[in-house]
């Protein structure tokens, strides 16, 4: 596959994944594994936090509404912390309206679940781009 | 002649001296007037002493008859001892007899030593008062002339004595018309203190006035209820005191007793009292009849009525309410003499069965009325009562005379007199309005639950996508990544069997999504059946769970084991489980400052029935507000609509359960609800249970 990213794992940019569904847990590191990327998963915001990953961390898929804290909470948390590391949003809602205010708050993307395996590479590789380069390429 | 001779005699001295004793003897009378008797004999014998020279003069008087004689005697001075009277007066009385009259002229030698003349002389024409003696030693006496004054003496005595007896009668008579007079006028003194005492602690007002009305004297109560002093009563007329409205019925009245049309007149009416305040009085007016010192006047007896015509007047006004109370609640009370069949009807009754008041009521005339659909109930109702006087408590229909239909309840209840007699006593409400009310109250019920339903499945709808979403999510990554595990060279076929293998779980797991929809949705008729209440709440939680996790409620669940089985509609209550969800999720939106805690239990409630409670801690409601939570369109939330509840609490009473909402001792409210548990072997739509069902299951 044209997308399919040779590198070595030690190079592989880490995309972490944060959602309180277990199949979103399960399915989506393989996939992240099938385009060439490291992945991580926490079932919360709070696990995150208190992982190591938080500085290693190139992308962030982050499930919208979760027990305790959500994921705009998250967001601003990081904010807080320096941490200015890309966001891609899932959301199960079919709430349209949320998108575009997700992304007026600086994220990435917002996808709604279910989405396409395409959908999301092409996220992730603009999460990857620098920030510059981002928008009208993706 | 003899006089004349001793005036022959020339012994003019002896004369003079015989005319003046007899001189003194005749002025005797009035020395004696206003004596007794013993000082009349005394001053006699005195008398005689002195002008007859005697030596003994005694006097024994025995009238009147039974009273002690009394016996006086007086001696001159003599060398011998003297005698008493008695002794001299007994003796001369064995020597005399008692017959004065017959005794000798003269005696001699009666007593003692030497002669003595003795005179007796009877007192009174026949001796009947006495008899004096006198004596003397002298040998001449008694002489001629002394013969002659101690007659007269002995006359003038006699007159003196009856004098003075008719004098002392007068005396004693008068002195006992005096005692008589005495205790007479005592004796009025006591009765008229005995009137006067009655007069003035009578506990009723009693007042004297002249013809024209003018108070002559009133006694301390009616100056006292008047509040005037009895002086200022004096310048007063009955009129002025009585109401000016009383007056001139008053004044008829006593015109009447004036003219002797009557002799006396009751009359209630009002006084003003000093201070100007009205009192009622009950008046017996009365013609005292004259006497020769007084002139006829008028008496009132006065009786301080005010607090009976108050009452009278509460009285009055009750009934009046009494019937204004049952015209509002188109009430009617009855009494029904069962022996007799005598029907008394109150107003009301008679304007809710439109019959004319004037006539009596009878059963058959009431019948007349009954819808004929009801009237055999109400025969075999009136046939109860007759055997047994159980309590009535029935509804039924009336045909007005104009086809239209009105709904009344009959509550009756059977009491007996004295005599065991049986009596109704009820109460017949009109409630048509309210019958029409309730149908349109239950129309609106399950328009709003309709709505309810739509309002419900908007939000829901939500949540199933949501929910639908989260393992389509995984199928379709799962799929890609699948085929990119296959596509790969070598091909990854492990990752792709796990990978599929995922997929079908999850594919499975919207399928239980939907399944559960259908569970909830998907049912056309309202069954009843027997329901697992923690099966049920285990449902719907599962679909709003992350409804609520969105809203980051922290859901805590305590469902009693071995719960007994609820009959009822599965879906309604799922609907109202749901709501309390909902509500509760709703009312914790805005709370940050504390866990967003919902605790949803149930448990087996005494009496038979299963309790499902959720808690919140959300903003709560005052208490006041507890009924007021379930009225349509009340809520507590800006962007309610609040009509679930409304519609919950309908679907629990068509459940013959109960909806109730308490506030936390802590933040927060609890709403529960209770219903009956399913009754033994009664399983699915075998269920006889009467459930009226609001009209939602139309909306899906």
């Amino acid at each position: 596959m044209e997308l399919r990213q040779e590198r070595r794992p030690a190079e592989r940019p880490l995309v972490s994944v944060v959602d309180d569904d277990q199949s979103v847990r399960e399915s989506l590191p393989d996939l992240l594994c099938e385009f060439g990327f490291a992945a991580r998963v926490f079932s919360s915001a709070e696990e995150l936090l208190a992982s190591d990953c938080v500085e290693q961390t190139r992308c962030l898929i982050l499930d919208v509404a979760m027990p305790g804290m959500s994921g705009p909470n998250l967001q601003r948390e990081l904010k807080l912390r320096g941490q200015e590391i890309p966001i891609i949003f899932i959301t199960g809602s079919t709430d349209k309206t949320v998108r575009p205010r997700l992304l007026e708050q600086g994220a990435v993307e917002c996808l709604f679940k279910p989405f396409s395996d395409m959908a999301l590479l092409e996220a992730v590789n603009s999460a990857l781009r620098p920030k510059s380069d981002r928008n009208g390429t993706s | 002649m003899e006089v004349q001779h001793e005036l022959a005699s020339g012994d003019v001295r002896h004369l003079q001296r015989c005319i003046n004793d007899l001189v003194s003897l005749l002025a005797l009378p009035a020395i004696w007037s206003g004596g007794d008797p013993s000082q009349v004999l005394h001053t006699l014998l005195d008398a005689l002493m002195r002008m007859l020279r005697l030596d003994l003069a005694s006097v024994r008087l025995t009238y009147p008859v039974g009273e002690p004689p009394i016996e006086i005697v007086r001696f001159a001075e003599l060398r011998r001892p003297v005698p008493s009277a008695h002794e001299i007066c007994e003796a001369l009385s064995q020597c005399f007899k008692n017959d004065s009259r017959k005794w000798p002229p003269v005696l001699r030698n009666l007593m003692g030593e030497g002669d003595i003349s003795i005179v007796p002389l009877p007192l009174g024409l026949q001796g009947e008062l006495g008899v004096i003696v006198v004596a003397a030693e002298r040998t001449d006496f008694p002489r001629q002339t002394e013969a002659l004054l101690l007659s007269v003496a002995a006359n003038q005595a006699s007159i003196g004595l009856q004098e003075a007896r008719l004098l002392s009668h007068q005396k004693r008579v008068a002195s006992e018309l005096d005692q008589q007079v005495a205790q007479r006028t005592a004796q009025l003194a006591a009765a008229e203190e005995r009137w006067r005492s009655v007069y003035e602690n009578s506990a009723i007002g009693v007042a004297l006035a002249d013809l024209n009305g003018r108070f002559l004297a009133a006694n301390p109560v009616y100056e006292k209820m008047l509040g005037y002093t009895e002086e200022e009563l004096r310048n007063l007329s009955f009129f002025e005191v009585t109401n000016e409205e009383d007056r001139e019925p008053t004044q008829i009245l006593i015109g009447e007793l004036l003219a002797e049309k009557r002799q006396q007149f009751q009359i209630e009416e009002q006084y003003r009292r000093k201070n100007g305040s009205l009192m009622w009085v009950r008046n017996n007016v009365s013609m005292v009849p004259g006497t020769e010192r007084v002139p006829r006047f008028l008496m009132a007896l006065s009786e301080d009525v005010t607090e009976r015509k108050q009452a009278e007047e509460n009285l009055r006004r009750s009934e009046a309410f009494l019937a204004e109370g049952q015209h509002l609640a188109r009430v009617g009370s009855f009494s029904w003499r069962v022996e007799t069949d005598e029907i008394t009807w109150s107003e009301q009754l008679y304007r809710i069965f439109e019959f004319d008041e004037d006539t009596p009521q009878t059963l058959e005339r009431i019948f007349s009325r009954v819808h004929p659909d009801d009237i055999q109930l109400l025969h075999e109702m009136v046939e109860r009562a007759r055997r047994d006087g159980s309590d009535i408590d029935y509804g039924h229909r009336l045909l007005m005379p104009n086809h239209s239909v009105k709904h009344v309840n009959m509550v009756a209840h059977a009491t007996r007199d004295r005599d065991g007699r049986l009596e109704y006593i009820g109460a017949v409400q009109d409630v048509t309005q309210r019958q029409l009310s309730e149908e349109a109250l239950s129309k609106a019920r399950s328009e709003l639950a309709h709505v309810a339903r739509i309002t419900s499945l908007g939000v829901l709808t939500a949540s199933i996508a949501h929910e639908v979403n989260q393992p389509l999510s995984g199928i379709i990554t799962n799929a890609g990544t699948c085929l990119r595990m296959l596509a790969a060279d070598p091909p990854n076929v492990d990752g792709a069997r796990e990978t599929a293998r995922r997929t079908i779980r999850d594919g499975n797991r919207a399928s239980e999504v939907i399944t559960r929809l259908r569970a909830l949705y998907g049912r056309k008729d309202a069954t009843i059946e027997s329901v697992d209440l923690n099966e049920a709440t285990r449902e719907v939680l599962a679909l709003s769970l992350s409804e609520l996790q969105r809203n980051r409620i922290l859901v805590q669940q305590e469902l009693a084991d071995g719960l007994p089985l609820v009959a009822g509609n599965r879906v309604q209550l799922q609907q109202v489980i749901l709501n309390l969800l909902r509500n509760a999720s709703d009312a914790m939106s805005a709370v940050d400052d504390r866990p967003r805690q919902l605790l949803i239990r149930t448990d087996g409630d005494e009496d038979d029935h299963v309790r499902l409670i959720v808690k919140d801690a959300g903003v709560g409601f005052a208490p006041q507000a507890a009924d007021r939570l379930f009225e349509s369109f009340y809520t507590t939330k800006n962007d309610g609509m609040g009509i679930g509840l409304s519609v919950s609490r309908s679907i629990i009473e068509s459940h013959h359960g109960r909806l109730w909402a308490t506030p936390n001792s802590g933040p927060g409210a609890t709403f529960s609800f209770s219903i009956p548990r399913a009754s033994e072997g009664a399983t699915g739509a075998e269920s006889n249970r009467d459930i009226r069902t609001p009209d939602v299951t139309d909306a899906a």
